[in-house]
């Protein structure tokens, strides 16, 4: 029997919200209160529709442009302000690629893809949640993780940096994954059954050699 | 094989995941079963892959706060009204606005003081309508009316009773310019003037009109004005005063002015039998009439002084001198207020030729294209008499320590007589006037009890007037006329 349908799990878009949309919209000073209340999940939204970090950056940052611009226009009728975010992203990836598809002179400009296909907000929640855990990590696990996967280091780059050996940042890295891993699966958004979804991705990553 | 450590394991997954997105782990990582630790963590590894970096974070938001701020100063650019406030420079600040809480029910709203007791800076509301002021500060050039002989801006205040407004500022001591009267913009409005040297004018609105029926109704008037008959005494495109020139050689006089000035000849009876010789002419210099004749023995010839406003002293200077007039004094800014230069013509007049410039513009404003200028030995008797013998009004003196008069203006009726006390090269010079009155009888009844001697007691002309003439104690000719019936000339 199939389970009821669940809310999605975007963020609940209450009176708090509400409050610091009203108040950006009162003090564009304000707007910042908001950006880092959704830093991380347009983040999460945009990384995953992109194919590079530098892409993600530049759809990031003209989402957040874009709404301190227009915050004006933004009605609060009830749906959460990440929403609205999420569907500024969704048509600046969409333009993104009719732009890019345009420079290749392919036709996909005529048929670009759904930028809002797979746009699962439990998931991209729940990575919105992992980023902010990396911040609530000891330091050395944070600044690890940090130089590894946000800045793409070798574990003897960073080993060299942080001068310790690469046997130690592996066990610091290692810990601080794990640390995650508990950290997401206490909080609200983690529930997704990380067993299965490792198995899943063990069975495709060893597959191919089958 | 030994077994693994799990942070060797996971390294070897986040490598391949970090290398690239879909590359399959190594079959040396992937072949072995994973610790279980590892494989819980596959999923987050994966999406650390998309960890955004801390310092883009950081980057991003300070643009976004210079953004916001920028934001926020255009926000306000719409917020920002232009206003214009009245400042006035007084006399007396203190007083004034004394007198504006009488006179208008002002409230003072600040008073800010200089160490040396002056008004700095004062503000008054008006009901709601702003006021600025403050002591006049002539050092910085912040001069009051009452310095500068006047103030060309009037304040123009609406108020819900102009009636009731208008008499509470007549009992505080102002003073009527123009009564309160309904007015054809759709207000009922007056001017009174202050104390201090500002004309305000205080209104009501009536009602409430488009700018197309203003004009309108303002058509309509004009028309009106134009239809009525002008004063009756004076001829018709004529004024109070008109010089009149006995000259040797009129004829050419006329060709000299029209070459100069652009005269236009109006009118010319000659001796019969001697047209060349001119019993009367009149030519028009702009808005302005002359009268000439040739001299006879009756009337010796007497050249006078004509003042000439024009646009272009210059020019009209040079074209005056390649006439054939003399240059008498060049071209020059003057600083009481004019650029101009003086000519002596062929008839032996004398030609000021000048342009007001800055104070000039209200000390000369009511000055036609052409005024007579009189130059006397006693310029303040002459003054005098021109009070009591025409009921002139005098309206401008520039009088030095020692008494001397450069400068004075005499109004009589519609007209203006500059006059100087003689200096230098300009030496006292009689002339002869043209003066429409409108009962000549009386007026030379009043000349003569005022010290003129008579030239000619009032009789009828067959030109349909009645005039008379008399000599002033100064020299000057007097022709007092009335016009009694249209007669064509």
């Amino acid at each position: 029997m199939k389970a009821p349908a669940k809310e999605p799990a975007l963020p609940s878009g209450g009176a708090d919200e509400k409050l610091l949309v009203e108040a950006a919209q009162k003090d564009p000073a304000r707007f910042t209160d908001l950006y880092e209340a959704n830093f991380e999940r347009v983040y999460a939204f945009v990384s995953r529709r992109l194919r590079t970090r530098a892409d993600a950056e530049d759809v990031t940052a003209e989402v957040f442009q874009h709404a301190l611009a227009n915050l004006k226009n933004f009605e609060w009728r009830g749906v959460p302000f990440a929403a609205w975010l999420y569907r500024i992203a969704g048509n600046a990836i969409a333009d993104r690629w009719q732009r890019a598809a345009r420079e290749q002179g392919t036709a996909a400009a005529d048929d670009p893809p759904d930028p809002h296909a797979g746009a699962n907000p439990e998931e991209v929640e729940r990575r919105a949640q992992l980023f902010r855990l990396v911040a609530t990590l000891p330091g050395d696990q944070r600044r690890v993780v940090e130089m590894r996967f946000a800045e793409e280091k070798s574990i003897d780059e960073i080993a060299r940096e942080l001068k310790r050996s690469a046997g130690a940042i592996k066990q610091l890295q290692f810990r601080g994954i794990q640390a995650l891993r508990e950290r997401i699966d206490k909080s609200s958004v983690g529930r997704i059954p990380h067993k299965k979804a490792a198995g899943k991705l063990a069975k495709k990553l060893g597959g191919r050699n089958g | 094989m030994a077994k693994q450590r799990p942070s060797e394991q996971l390294d070897k997954i986040v490598s391949a995941l970090l290398g690239r997105p879909d590359a399959p782990i190594s079959r040396d990582g992937a072949s072995r079963p994973f610790d279980p630790s590892v494989g819980s963590v596959i999923e987050i590894v994966r999406d650390l892959k998309n960890l955004p970096r801390a310092d883009f974070k950081a980057r991003l938001k300070a643009n976004l706060e210079r953004r916001a701020s920028m934001a926020t100063l255009a926000k306000a650019a719409p917020e920002f009204r232009a206003s214009a406030t009245p400042y006035l420079s007084v006399r007396g600040a203190s007083a004034a606005i004394e007198f504006y809480k009488k006179a208008f029910g002002a409230e003072e709203v600040v008073r800010l003081m200089q160490p040396d007791g002056r008004i700095g800076h004062a503000e008054i509301d008006i009901n709601g309508a702003k006021i600025y002021l403050a002591d006049e500060f002539p050092e910085i050039g912040f001069r009051s009316p009452e310095s500068l002989g006047g103030s060309p801006v009037q304040i123009s205040l609406d108020v819900e009773n102009v009636d009731a407004m208008a008499q509470r500022a007549i009992a505080a001591g102002a003073t009527v310019v123009r009564p309160v009267a309904n007015q054809f913009y759709g207000a009922r409005s007056g001017q009174l003037r202050d104390p201090f040297g500002y004309t305000w004018a205080i209104s009501t609105r009536t009602e409430t009109l488009s700018a197309e029926e203003m004009q309108r109704r303002i058509d309509a008037m004009s028309k009106q004005e134009s239809a009525a008959p002008p004063e009756k005494y004076m001829r018709e495109g004529f004024h109070n005063i008109t010089p009149y020139l006995i000259l040797a050689g009129a004829a050419q006089w006329i060709e000299f002015v029209k070459q100069a000035f652009g005269a236009e000849e109006k009118f010319r009876v000659g001796r019969p039998g001697q047209e060349n010789v001119i019993m009367h002419a009149e030519v028009k210099i702009g808005d302005s009439m002359i009268e000439l004749a040739d001299a006879n023995p009756q009337f010796p010839a007497m050249p006078c002084t004509l003042l000439l406003r024009v646009s272009d002293p210059d020019g009209v200077y040079d074209r005056a001198v390649a006439a054939g007039a003399t240059p008498m004094e060049p071209v020059s800014d003057k600083e009481y207020g004019s650029r101009g230069g003086t000519v002596v013509d062929a008839a032996g007049n004398r030609l000021h030729i000048s342009k007001p410039v800055g104070p000039g513009n209200k000390i000369f404003a009511d000055f036609r294209s052409v005024t007579p200028h009189l130059y006397a030995t006693r310029p303040v008797d002459l003054m005098e008499f021109l009070k009591q013998a025409f009921g002139g009004e005098e309206i401008y003196r520039a009088q030095m320590p020692d008494g001397s008069i450069p400068h004075a203006q005499i109004r009589i009726g519609d007209s203006i007589v500059a006059l100087a006390g003689g200096h230098g090269m300009y030496t006292a010079m009689p002339s002869t006037l043209h003066l429409y009155a409108p009962d000549t009888d009386a007026t030379y009844e009043r000349a003569l009890a005022a010290g003129a001697t008579s030239i000619q007691p009032p009789a009828d002309q067959p030109y349909g007037e009645r005039n008379a003439g008399v000599r002033d104690p100064f020299g000057n000719r007097w022709f007092i006329a009335t016009r009694l019936r249209d007669v064509q000339p």
